[in-house]
């Protein structure tokens, strides 16, 4: 639970992980797992049965190593706030992540950074799936409105034969700043894995997003998509990137950007290399201006044209 | 009442639509008959006003106001609108937020549940679901038909409603025609199904971009069925046919 020297630093931490769309009262249900993470330590932790949470310092931040117990089919998803509340500094956040055999659990996670200016977080997650277990990791972000956050996210995950692997970044409220999202997965035999970033870039925010899945095992199935709408003068670069290693795996990319703004760059870029001939890898990509026919669709129904763009957008960034 | 008045559209210096004239009233059903590349659908655009299909001759005029300049949404908000041939599909937008438009389209709950019903689409299995690729043409048609009972249109272009959708469907359109009608609607179909375009109370043949002949959709289908479906010089009507029609 909360640690008492820091419970006026989760108070403001709660009201900005609040409006960042959590809910606060998680971490103060006993029956739930939970981590909380501000600046350089760990402010609040909560094991469940089956659940083991390891927090340990490292040089600017926190490393937890985490580890669900075999055929452990957690009720409530474990969550995670990772926050800064200072306005300059540098954080370091590593969270080893195992589920073992038959184990299932969904991690919600938020990282609010509400005052930031001058700030670095790099945030490594290393996720290891014994076999038939299942995990979800839904990971949101709610930045300072000041844009100059530079975020580096990246996960390593090493899906174990038929275990189901979903990792989802969400970056749509607030300025982004500088950020590189990195994820890889490898899938072991008839694993399943799905990468999916939602980014809204805007004025001049950075943007870099590079999704690969590995399909290693014979019969494994992966998704590399992202959405992402750059305004302004944003730049978002998306590489999605599938490897068909061995037979019977099928893997898609996708990658769908809006770009509206004087100055504004988008590219998107899919690369599929089969390495077996009974691989099977497709690819989808539309980036650009809003589409015409969607926009005349709503249009027609009376929207203007900035409300049509609204809404499209918000159906790519949900 | 909507009017088109000597209306013409040309694209690539190539005339689509020659000298249109037709009227639409509140409340009355109209088909308009053509085989493909008549200008059916070109003709539903040019009243839409969609981008690029501005008339290059002529006027439209809605209770005696020209709108012929007016852009998509301001004849929209004036209560006309499109339902395309093929409705575009939207990633990630749930069929509620696009039933309410995002919520610009203050319609109940109950209202949405009953344009749902009426098109043959469980409320409860499709509220949630995404108008996206996911979607088959036939339901993404009915979704479209509902939207169109929700937007309660004073003018609304029905393009081919039927296509994508399977023959025991077309009471349904029928059903959804009739209520629009009802309501004070006036519906303009553009089909090439018999048994929808006898349900209007008038009728337009098309045949390159003319307007080869108007009445009633009796008369109309008769002559179509006729003349067209076996025309061995489809719409290049013949200076003999026009006028032989005309007169």
């Amino acid at each position: 639970m909360i640690v008492k020297d820091f419970e006026r630093e989760f108070e403001a931490l709660a009201r900005a992980y609040e409006r960042a769309g959590g809910d606060v009262s998680k971490f103060l249900d006993k029956r739930i797992a939970s981590v909380i993470i501000s600046g350089d330590r760990v402010i609040g932790l909560n094991g469940v049965e089956g659940v083991v949470l390891k927090p340990s310092k490292i040089e600017s931040g926190v490393q937890v190593d985490m580890e669900i117990g075999a055929g452990v089919v957690l009720e409530h998803p474990v969550h995670v706030c990772t926050g800064f509340l200072e306005k300059k500094g540098y954080q370091r956040v590593i969270f080893n992540i195992t589920l073992r055999r038959n184990a299932k659990a969904i991690f919600t996670a938020h990282c609010v950074f509400p005052w930031a200016e001058e700030f670095t977080h790099d945030a490594l997650m290393n996720v290891r799936l014994e076999e038939g277990a299942w995990m979800e990791y839904h990971d949101e972000h709610m930045h300072s409105e000041t844009g100059s956050i530079n975020l580096i996210t990246r996960s390593i995950a090493d899906v174990g034969m038929g275990a189901f692997f979903r990792n989802t970044f969400t970056l749509v409220k607030t300025r982004v700043g500088k950020l590189k999202v990195f994820m890889e997965a490898s899938l072991k035999e008839k694993a399943i894995a799905e990468l999916f970033t939602k980014v809204k870039a805007t004025k001049d925010d950075d943007v870099e997003v590079r999704e690969t899945i590995k399909l290693d095992g014979e019969g494994a199935r992966g998704l590399a998509k992202t959405n992402a709408v750059a305004l302004d003068r944003a730049k978002v670069s998306v590489v999605n990137e599938m490897y068909g290693n061995s037979p019977n795996t099928r893997g898609h990319v996708e990658c769908v950007e809006i770009a509206k703004g004087d100055g504004v760059e988008v590219s998107a870029l899919p690369i599929l290399i089969v390495k077996n001939d009974l691989s099977e890898l497709t690819h989808e990509a539309s980036i650009g201006r809003v589409n015409v026919k969607q926009l005349q669709t709503l249009m027609a129904k009376g929207l203007t044209e900035e409300e049509a763009t609204e809404l499209i957008i918000k159906g790519i960034l949900t | 009442m909507l009017a088109l008045v000597d209306v013409w559209y040309e694209s690539d210096g190539k005339a689509i639509l020659k000298n249109i004239n037709m009227t639409f009233e509140p409340g009355k059903v109209y088909a308009i008959l053509g085989t493909n590349g008549a200008g059916k659908s070109t003709l539903a655009y040019v009243i839409m006003g969609l981008e690029g299909y501005r008339p290059t001759r002529g006027r439209i005029l809605l209770d005696g106001e020209d709108i012929t300049d007016f852009p998509v949404t301001e004849r929209a908000k004036r209560g006309i609108t499109l339902m395309w041939q093929e409705p575009a599909r939207f990633t990630g937008l749930k069929l509620k937020d696009y039933l309410t438009l995002g919520g610009k389209n203050k319609v109940s709950d109950e209202e949405i549940k009953r344009a749902l019903e009426m098109v043959g689409l469980n409320p409860h299995l499709y509220l949630e679901r995404l108008v996206d690729e996911k979607l088959s043409g036939g339901e993404r048609k009915r979704v479209e038909l509902a939207s169109v009972i929700l937007l309660k249109p004073k003018y609304v272009v029905l393009d081919e409603p039927d296509s994508g959708i399977d023959i025991m469907s077309v009471d349904m359109i029928d059903h959804v025609v009739e209520e629009l009608a009802e309501k004070g609607s006036c519906v303009v179909l553009i089909t090439h199904r018999e048994e929808i375009a006898l349900k209007a109370d008038h009728s337009y043949l098309l045949c390159r971009g003319i307007v080869l002949k108007e009445g009633h959709p009796g008369e109309i289908v008769s002559f179509y069925k006729a003349s067209c479906d076996k025309c061995d010089h489809p719409n290049e009507p013949t200076e003999r046919v026009g006028e032989e029609l005309r007169a």
